[in-house]
């Protein structure tokens, strides 16, 4: 019994075996035909690049499910699959299927860098128009807030510096203390730099008045050091600007201040 | 034997209850107390208040030229006791997160800045402990508790605040200062 059935099982699976080796011997075949007429027809006819040609073989040499009644001109030869190569192939309706979606990733791709560049440009215009009208904001404050005829202000500006740091400048006017500024390393470095800072904006009437400064800081050999200045002038009708300069006496090894009217 | 044991079951019930429900005034307390001792701090969102002070050792700070930076600063005095615990976390704080771009301040508001720096010489610290003794600062960043510290982000926004010290709070100053600098 046992037997038979073994002998049973091995008399069905022969059959089996035959057809599945007729199955891959007939698309091998198929494959192989298909290769041997498709592929060459194309490059030779329509004179395409050798790396695409493959890949628009596959539609017809995978065997199609669709009867072939519904594929028109798939049997007709080599032209209408050599046609697929191009995207404007007509009549042909696997060409969408193999056709449709490399040409528009590469198309996208470019189309979305174009609009991030568009819109990065965009945002730098926009980040200039705030920049520019922040000035013209600033302006229009300081000209509202001091007005020419009676603006006075006070630039501090440090000319080489090796007998005194900085360390705070507190000004008066009319003997009224108008600010008390303290000097970080940074800004001791930038006025030793060259640069000049605008310590003070205020307004005044018209006439005689008096500034005093006091700089404290440290002074030859790192001691603490203080020393005053002062000044007095008159304001006229137009803005006036003063300097609070502060320089090095070589001759007697300290340093000098004084209040400049620039007119 | 069976009413001992209803006794004992209805004692044990007893028990049960009464001690849920202490413990439910306890966390109904706990949360009042909490609510009225904590008002919420108004600057948490909005720029820190810039200023420049003196150092007790080295130089002057001023805190707009450490944007950029997350900037803790911790208000003290030399009379308040937690304070010098504090500033000896912030301490460890600061070794540890320095490199990644942490700066700290500590802001005495003695009256007296040379009790400040006899303070600050003691309390060996490697950031700088600056002196505000008219409290122009400490009134700007309402500071209505010591020790309170104040955690700015790298845009100078007012983050966090930490208005005590315990073991809870600095486990919670940083989680909030890691973040920060994860930013």
């Amino acid at each position: 019994m046992l037997q038979m059935m073994s002998h049973s099982t091995s008399a069905q699976s022969r059959p089996r075996g035959r057809a599945r080796g007729g199955t891959l011997a007939a698309l091998g075949a198929t494959l192989m035909c298909a290769a041997a007429l498709l592929i060459p027809v194309p490059l030779a006819a329509q004179g395409a690049p050798a790396a695409t040609a493959p890949a628009t073989v596959p539609p017809p040499a995978v065997p199609s499910p669709l009867p072939p009644t519904e594929v028109p001109g798939a049997q007709q030869g080599t032209k209408d699959v050599g046609k697929q190569l191009f995207p404007n192939a007509p009549k042909n309706p696997l060409a969408p299927l193999t056709e449709s979606a490399p040409p528009a990733a590469p198309a996208a791709a470019p189309a979305e860098g174009a609009e991030t560049r568009g819109l990065d440009q965009e945002i730098q215009g926009l980040k200039k128009d705030v920049v520019d009208l922040n000035k013209d904001l600033f302006i229009l404050e300081e000209e509202l807030l001091f007005p020419a005829n009676t603006q006075v202000a006070v630039f501090v500006s440090v000319d080489v510096g090796d007998f005194f740091a900085l360390d705070t400048v507190q000004l008066k006017i009319d003997q009224k203390e108008v600010i008390n500024y303290l000097y970080t390393p940074r800004e001791r470095d930038a006025l030793l730099k060259g640069g000049v800072q605008r310590l003070y904006l205020g307004n005044l009437k018209v006439g005689p008045h008096e500034l005093v400064a006091f700089f404290s800081g440290s002074g030859p050999n790192a001691r603490a050091y203080k020393r005053g200045a002062s000044l007095r002038f008159e304001k006229g009708v137009g803005a006036k600007y003063l300097e609070l300069k502060i320089n090095d006496r070589q001759r007697k090894f300290e340093p000098e201040f004084e209040i400049k009217d620039w007119e | 034997m069976a009413q001992r044991r209803v006794a004992a079951g209805w004692s044990a019930g007893v028990c049960t209850s009464v001690t849920v429900r202490l413990c439910a005034l306890g966390l109904t307390l706990a949360a009042a107390v909490g609510i009225a001792a904590e008002p919420p701090y108004a600057l948490i969102g909005r720029s820190a208040p810039d200023f420049a002070l003196h150092a007790a050792a080295g130089d002057n700070v001023r805190l707009s030229e450490h944007r950029g930076e997350v900037v803790v600063l911790s208000f003290w005095s030399s009379r308040c006791t937690p304070c010098r615990t504090q500033l000896a976390t912030l301490n460890r704080s600061f070794a540890t997160y320095r490199s990644a771009g942490l700066s700290i301040y500590g802001v005495g508001v003695d009256d007296d800045p040379a009790r400040s720096e006899d303070f600050a010489r003691s309390a060996r610290v490697d950031f700088a402990l600056l002196l505000d003794p008219d409290k122009e600062v400490s009134r700007s960043y309402q500071v209505d508790n010591l020790p309170m510290t104040v955690l700015i982000d790298r845009n100078g926004t007012v983050r966090y605040v930490v208005r005590d010290y315990s073991a809870a709070s600095s486990a919670l100053y940083l989680q909030q200062l890691r973040a920060l600098l994860n930013e």
